[in-house]
């Protein structure tokens, strides 16, 4: 299982725009995409926009991106550099 | 089967209207825009449940079926930090369709140089689970749309 922990850096957080470009590139990944706050918080799924809201993640928190199988990498780390775009 | 209500006065314009391709390209979910009527109003919700995400300009009510939907007053709203809207519930708050959550005043969102278009989406929806989109006029609490 890989793993990539961002910190969010959104002004909005991971909500509107931000969650919205999220879940749509990871829609786009074969595997299954979870995404928890590391103290409490998820596992949710991450190809879900409503799943991402509800975990309401605010700016300068972080959080654990998970992803398995092949590719995964790749997919992690377009996902990160989402996450923690200003 | 979900019946959408318009949770604002106005004209039904659809997504494709919104001035912001986060809506407009659809990323968020299926839906439509209300264009609203300009001039003090309470934007309600638009199906029953419970307001799982409240912001002053944005709210997020889902069904005990776990379907949400999103009405976002206006567009780049966030930015005014919730001055010129008055909140009506509370989040976790679980209201009828229909029930008041927001007050506020798309003319005072236009005069500081925002639209005030609400998009109304049906998140995490495919395209063709959402079908008898109203058009043109709508007054609060009409169906706008169905999501299947």
């Amino acid at each position: 299982m890989g793993e990539r922990k961002v910190t969010v850096a959104a002004e909005v957080g991971l909500h509107a725009r931000p969650a919205a470009t999220f879940v749509q590139r990871a829609k786009l990944a074969p595997m299954d995409i979870s995404v928890q706050k590391p103290h409490g918080g998820g596992p949710v799924n991450g190809k879900s926009i409503l799943a991402i809201m509800a975990l309401d993640v605010r700016q300068g928190e972080t959080v654990v991106i998970s992803a398995e199988g092949e590719g995964s990498e790749e997919v992690l780390d377009e996902l990160a550099k989402i996450a923690s775009t200003p | 089967m979900t019946t959408v209500l318009a949770p604002v006065e106005g004209a039904a314009v659809g997504l494709d209207a919104v001035p912001d391709p986060v809506f407009s390209a659809g990323m968020v979910g299926p839906g439509t825009a209300i264009d609203p009527l300009r001039g003090p109003g309470k934007a309600v919700a638009p199906i029953a449940g419970k307001i799982m995400k409240l912001h002053p300009h944005a709210y997020v009510i889902v069904g005990d079926d776990g379907k949400g939907v999103l009405v976002h007053l206006g567009i780049d709203t966030v930015q005014l930090k919730g001055e010129g809207f008055q909140l009506l519930a509370a989040e976790g708050d679980r209201v009828s369709a229909g029930q008041p959550v927001v007050a506020w005043d798309p003319a005072v969102i236009e005069a500081g140089g925002r639209s005030p278009v609400c998009p109304v989406v049906a998140l995490d929806a495919l395209p063709a689970e959402v079908t008898g989109v109203t058009e043109g006029t709508v007054h609060v609490g009409d169906e706008l749309f169905r999501w299947e």
